[in-house]
């Protein structure tokens, strides 16, 4: 599981955000990014050593400046249902898996960029994630290889 | 190729122990990570190290101290050091690593400088309470 993917499951939950200069922000989470940036709601923030405190209606977290989170326990076990759920939903792994990624240009023959390569060739083809569409050139972004 | 992430999948869902950069040591079970090594924990407590010392028998100490100022009075001596630290080990207990219960944790891998592995057999034979140590200075940049 993902540390991101349990912080999107605590939306609407309250937390307590410390960070790095040891204030800490207690508030509900109202969004958060693939930066950890946070935005809370009825907020209130307490000085490093505890003995100032300030009520604010929300604020927004840079994520960076964070040290640590703490949400409360039962956000853990929404987050198993989440993915157990988005994981039967997806194909099972195995042949064809992996991605690969056309040559922005208009190259022919766009070549994938790690594990997903093209075979190669002009035709198109083959399970592995091939990047551009082989051959055709001129196709713009990336071929998401999923056989 | 291989994952450019930190390499705990082995550690899923096993007790570790985090040392953060600004030296607290926290300990739970490892239920996710990501490439920048945050990581979550679940069912955490900090340990928290301390040198100090606290009063266990108060009620013991006045009379103590008392009997040794009329002693040392009647004497005509000052009492003596020996005495005085003799008063604190009957009156005093170093408080041991004192567990903090957190719950549910997020860390930020900025702020992670060790994760260990804990052996839970060797973890649940230590007796905390009388364990000393002195807690550990933050990370300088």
């Amino acid at each position: 599981m993902l540390p991101l993917s349990l912080l999107k499951t605590a939306q609407g939950h309250p937390m307590l955000v410390e960070l790095k200069n040891g204030e800490t922000y207690n508030g509900h989470l109202v969004n958060c990014d693939t930066w950890m940036n946070i935005h809370l709601r009825e907020v209130i923030c307490t000085s490093k050593d505890g003995d100032k405190f300030w009520r604010m209606p929300e604020c927004y977290i840079r994520g960076n400046t964070i040290k640590y989170l703490r949400v409360p326990d039962e956000v853990i076990d929404k987050v198993q249902e989440e993915t157990s759920k988005s994981r039967s939903d997806r194909r099972p792994p195995g042949v064809g898996r992996g991605r690969g990624r056309g040559d922005i240009g208009a190259k022919p023959g766009g070549r994938g960029i790690g594990r997903g390569q093209d075979d190669g060739g002009s035709k198109g083809g083959g399970g592995r994630g091939r990047g551009g569409i082989g051959g055709k050139g001129g196709i713009k972004g990336g071929g998401r290889g999923r056989g | 190729m291989a994952s450019a992430g930190p390499g705990l999948e082995s550690l899923v869902d096993q007790i570790i122990s985090v040392i953060t950069n600004d030296g607290r040591n926290i300990v739970g079970t490892l239920r996710g990570f990501d490439q920048a090594t945050n990581i979550i924990l679940d069912e955490s407590h900090e340990r928290v190290y301390s040198t100090r010392y606290v009063l266990i028998n108060c009620d013991l100490l006045p009379g103590l101290l008392s009997n040794a100022l009329i002693g040392s009075l009647v004497q005509n001596s000052a009492i003596s050091n020996k005495f005085l630290s003799w008063c604190l080990k009957v009156c005093c207990q170093h408080e041991g690593v004192q567990q903090l219960v957190l719950g549910l944790y997020i860390i930020r891998g900025d702020n992670i400088s060790v994760v260990g592995e804990v052996d839970e057999e060797l973890d649940a034979r230590l007796d905390l309470s009388n364990l000393r140590a002195h807690p550990l200075k933050p990370v300088i940049h």
